[in-house]
This record gives C-alpha cells, structure tokens and sequence, in this order.
C-alpha cells in the first residue's frame, strides 16, 4: 500500500458569526490521500468545498474555529500543535494552498521575485538571494513559464499568467499536499485547460506529492483525479473513484449533480440536463436528519428523524442514504 | 522606464499649466476687490494737511510710483516681467517696505510651523489608524469615535479651545506671538526658549485636527487591505504576521499620500487660522493684514508663494506615487 500523505479523521470546524451564532460548515469529514493520487471535492457553492479546504491546512483564524478531529500529514498528527508553529513548519511547505481567487493572491506592490524571497526565506533561514532566484527560474521554466514573470508586478500579468504564477508559488518548497481550491474557476477555457495541464504536470514531475483539488466542475474533476468526494452542507455524501462518481453516482444528491452538468463523452451527448429542487439547508441549524432530505425525491418520514451514516461498500466506496445500493438502482430506473 | 517618462512630463505638463492658471486668478482677485488702497494710503500720509493740491500731488505720486494708474493689462505684463526677475514691489500697506522683505519675515514662522505639525500629525493619524485596524477591540472603539469628534473640529475651534484651556486657564503657554514680545530676534537661549514655548499651542492645535482624519482614513484602508486575498494566501505559504503587516500597511499607504498633499493645500485655508488666532507672525497673519489693507501686491504674492507649495507638494508626491505604485505607472504608460 502507498504512503498516505494526508489524512483527515472525523474533522469538524465551525464559523462564529458576528452575531456568536455557530455555523457548522464541516461536520464530521474524513478522508485519505495517498502518494501520487489525487482526491476530486465537488459540490454545489456553499457546500462547504472551500472551508474544508481551509480547515486542512490546520491553520484556523476567524471567523473560522477548530471543533474536532485529527489532520495527519504523511505520517505527522498536526491537529494539536500550536498555531505558529504550524505555520512555521507546516504550511507551504508540507501542505499548501492555492486560493480560489488567484487574480488578487498576490500583493499588488510587489514583483514576484520578492515575494519569492519572502516565502522560501520564512521557510530556509540562510540562503541567499542568487540561489533563490535560480530555483524559481529553473521552476518557472520547468513549468514552461516565462523567466521574465519574476521581475515583474502582478498587474504585468495575464489573468491566467497570474493564476499559473501563483501554482507555481505554491510548489517552490516541494509540498506533500497541494490543495487547490476552485483554481480555474475564473478563467477563460484555454487559460483553464492550461492550468489543468499544470496541476497534472505537478504529480507527474513529482513536484507534489498529491493534489486536493476541489471545484464544482465535474468535467474537469474527471479529468485530474483519481476519487471524488461528494460534498452536500458540509458533510460527505458519496466518495467513489473519478469514474464512478461521475458516471454511476449511487447518492441520490450525487445523481442529481451529475445529471445537472453536461459532462463531455460519448452516449451522454442527448441526456437532458435536470435540476435539483429548492435550496441547501442553513447551517446554522441543520436539519436533525438526513440533511438532504427536503430536496429528496425519494426521502420516506424516517430520512428526517435520524441522522444518517455513511455506507461503506466494497472496494472502499461511501454513501450516506438509509436506502441500500439495490433499492437506489431500483429506484433509478423507475425514474 | 520610457513609461514612467511619460508619466513624469505628463505630471509636469500639468504642473505648469496649473501654475499659469493659479498665476492669473492671483493677480486679477485681488484687484478686484472695490475700494482704493492708494487713497487710504494718502489719507495717512496727509493726515492734517490742508491743502487739497497737495493731497493730489502726493495721490499722483503714489499711482505713478505703484503703477496702479495704468491699464489693467498693461500692470499685469509689468507684473509678470517684474515677477520673472523675483521683485515683487513695494507693500501698500506696509510702505516703504517692498513685498520681498515682508514675505521673507514671516513665511519661515508659517513654514517651520505648518509643515512639521502637518508631518507630524500624519504621521500620527497614520500610526493609530493602522495599529485600531490591527489591533481591533477596546483600542479601535476608543480610537475611531474619538477621531471622528476631534477631525470635526473646526480649525478656529480647536484654536481656541486649547487657547482657553491651557493659555488662559491653566497659564501654561502664552496665548499669542511667536516669541515674547520684550525680546529681539538672536540666537540666545531666552529667546529660543521663547520661541518653543510659544510655539506648542498653534502646533497642537493644528496636529490634533490632521491626527483625527488621518486615522480615519488609515483604518479603513487598512481593514480593506487586511482582509485582501494576497494576505490570506502569504499566510497559507506560512510567511510570518511581522511581513504581511508591512505589505499591508504599504498598501494602505498609498492613498494616505495623497491625504498628505491634500493636507499641505490645507494649511493655506483652515490651517492659517490658527496663525491670526494666536497672532502667529506667519504668512496668514500677513494675508490678514493685507487684504484688509488692499495691498494688492501682498496678497497676489502671498497667495502666489502658497499655491507654489501646494502644487509643488503635489507634484512631488505624483512622482512618488509612480515610483511606488507599479499600478500607477502601467496605467499611465499606454
């Protein structure tokens, strides 16, 4: 069996609102990334996809508050550790982050090259300038970006230049988890289609040793990982390898999320798109029982009584439904 | 570079035609005032004369010698040529002394006043704005709602509430001058000592108030930077609070430049009250003095010398901007 790079048990984390109102955004997560591989989170927005990615790094400031539960990265429980230290020693370094809105990731007075300097220099106390600069220009051109990108500004740079940029920030010190949250979800498709590339070329070269990578663009999912995890109001619905997912969802709110997305491959061209009904639930008071089950078309009087466990089938894949895999097929099929 | 040229002459540009424009409205407001400064003048030349041909030959001879006979036109090429060569002319008001000579007493008084108190009270403003939007809590509600009563003084007001307090009541600092009025201008210790002692009162007074808007300015800026994504993203690579911090206040900077300039225009309006208030030998008890007197080549020249400073305090602050911000010079490149 592979090393496992990052594991998450059972993780909770909350957001206190201004008005001291507890907001439950991850509840009881847990999750295994092994060497190599890459783990896919889809959802719809607000489903707790970027606060989970968040919550991983182990590194929590308001609004966001640690509950419970255990972040093990390769092999080093990090949940307990104090909070400078974790940032000292573990982020960017063995885990790190690629934020959703990469466009403004980056200090607007600051060439790139400096704020290079800044990162590897918080991480390695005595290097020196010349070999900072020729470690991200030999990065930069192992990731086929122009060399010149380091001397200039953020507002010198396309919007996808910038994205790329800040991917390649992010993997200067060789970090074990990369999690990258929504990284092409402002730009235009080819600029998309390069950033996937990139994300594909990080595992293949071994920059990183796996990917987290969370969007609610299935197609693109498909494409990078190797499982996906469904995410509905802050809880795990269905985790299945990346073809699966997508093409045999057995949760009834992971079915109705790939048959709201055009997924570009042969026999799924004349399927119509439908769409799920109504609203997520608020979490600031989250239903008693299964969470989806106001949007549900087959939900029965006890989906709302109790909450509802996580299945595990065989081969190691989850779903969280009272109903058994043959009862949601059955039901499937009678539409 | 090429493109931080065309933004520097653009700036330039501008510069000068400002000047040009701020050089015209200085000599024509003035002379537009009613009345006529050289009749008020023989009034207190002739006082007990007599005769009335003697009255005239003396009006005569100051229309001729201040130049106030001629057509407007003409007194505005003899101004200007005369200007180029740095003679301002005599002071109607203050005759037989010439306008250079009443301008070089009194601008080092408003210079040494205005610009350390508006350094320091940006500096100040600045320093608070910053640490209430960093620290938050107690300090900010402290902070915030006490900046916003102080900035909302009125220049005059905050004159007089400190002239009260600690000149009249308390008798700490005396209540007018730049120095005692029993001394000579020397480099002697009892004078300088006159000298600071009378120049805390108009130097808080005008502090206090730029303390105030500058913090306001400075704490929201700053709690917008703070929460900008480059911020969450620098903590996520694991880069220490010390540097973010000064990202951010960098940042947050920059418009508060801008403030500083503004705040140097300033000094001309509200800020020069405080100077007729505690009688402050400065540029505004001068303007004071010559606008009452129709001293038209006082004020055209007193309000030439303070937009002067204020253009030039602008222009030099719009180069640095473009030095500091890369925004600025790609924007004004293309």
């Amino acid at each position: 069996m592979a090393n496992v790079m990052l594991e998450v048990k059972e993780l909770t984390t909350k957001y206190i609102t201004r008005f001291g109102e507890d907001v439950y955004a991850v509840d009881h997560v847990s999750l295994k990334v092994e060497e190599g591989k890459a783990l896919g989170i889809a959802g719809e927005s607000g489903c707790g996809k970027s606060t989970l990615a968040l919550s991983l790094m182990g590194y929590y400031f308001a609004p966001l508050h640690y509950t419970s539960g255990e972040i093990i990265i390769d092999g080093r429980n990090i949940s307990g550790m104090n909070p400078d230290e974790v940032r000292k020693s573990i982020l960017g370094k063995e885990i790190a982050y690629i934020p959703q809105a990469a466009m403004n990731a980056l200090n607007p007075t600051r060439k790139i090259i400096h704020f290079i300097e800044d990162v590897i220099q918080e991480h390695e106390l005595y290097i020196t300038k010349k070999d900072i600069y020729d470690r991200a220009r030999k990065l930069f051109e192992t990731l086929g970006l122009p060399a010149e990108v380091l001397q200039k500004y953020p507002v010198e740079l396309s919007g996808g230049m910038k994205q790329r940029t800040v991917i390649a920030i992010s993997v200067l010190l060789l970090p074990k988890v990369l999690i990258a949250d929504e990284p092409s979800s402002a730009l235009d498709v080819t600029s998309q289609k390069m950033v996937i590339k990139m994300l594909r070329q990080l595992m293949e070269t071994g920059l990183i040793s796996s990917l987290i990578f969370i969007t609610h663009e299935l197609p693109l999912l498909y494409n990078v990982t190797d499982d996906i995890m469904v995410m509905y109001a802050g809880q795990i619905v269905e985790k299945a390898n990346s073809k699966e997912a997508v093409f045999d969802p057995i949760h009834p709110y992971a079915k109705g999320l790939m048959g709201s997305i055009i997924v570009p491959e042969k026999g799924l061209r004349d399927v119509k798109l439908t769409a799920i009904p109504g609203v997520p639930p608020n979490l600031k008071r989250p239903p008693a029982g299964c969470r989806f089950a106001e949007r549900c078309k087959y939900v029965q009087p006890e989906c709302k009584v109790h909450s509802v466990d996580l299945r595990e089938l065989e081969g190691g894949r989850t779903y969280r439904c009272i109903f058994s895999e043959e009862q949601l097929r059955k039901a499937y099929q009678n539409g | 570079m090429k493109g931080y040229r065309k933004y520097f002459l653009n700036k330039l540009a501008w510069f000068l035609v400002t000047l040009v424009c701020a050089f015209l409205l200085n000599f024509i407001l003035p002379r537009l005032m009613p009345g006529d400064p050289v009749a008020a003048i023989v009034a207190r030349m002739a006082q007990g004369m007599s005769n009335s041909s003697g009255v005239q030959a003396i009006y005569e001879q100051y229309t001729e010698l201040f130049g106030t006979n001629k057509p407007m036109l003409e007194q505005f090429f003899l101004y200007t040529r005369n200007v180029a060569r740095g003679d301002f002319g005599f002071s109607f008001s203050q005759y037989p002394r010439t306008v250079a000579d009443v301008l070089s007493a009194s601008i080092w008084w408003t210079v040494c006043l205005q610009f350390p108190a508006i350094i320091v009270g940006w500096l100040i403003g600045n320093s608070l704005g910053a640490l209430a939007a960093y620290l938050k809590g107690g300090f900010d509600k402290v902070i915030m709602p006490v900046s916003i009563f102080i900035s909302n003084f009125p220049p005059f007001g905050m004159a007089v509430l400190l002239m009260v307090i600690f000149g009249v009541n308390l008798k700490w600092f005396p209540t007018s001058g730049g120095y005692g009025f029993d001394l000579i201008p020397s480099f002697t210790w009892s004078f300088m000592w006159s000298v600071i002692v009378h120049y805390q009162l108009p130097f808080w007074s005008i502090v206090l108030i730029a303390i105030g808007g500058q913090a306001i300015g400075m704490r929201s800026m700053s709690i917008y930077e703070l929460n900008a994504d480059y911020v969450k993203y620098a903590r996520f690579l694991g880069i220490k609070d010390r540097k973010i911090v000064g990202y951010v206040f960098r940042n947050a900077m920059l418009p508060q430049i801008t403030g500083l300039a503004l705040s140097v225009g300033t000094m001309v309006g509200g800020a020069l009250v405080a100077e007729i208030i505690f009688s402050y030998p400065g540029l505004g008890s001068t303007i004071l003095t010559a606008v009452r007197g129709q001293d038209y080549p006082l004020v055209s020249a007193t309000t030439l010398i303070i937009t002067l400073m204020v253009l030039s305090a602008n222009f030099i602050i719009e180069i640095l901007y473009g030095i500091i911000d890369p925004r600025i010079k790609a924007a004004q490149a293309d």
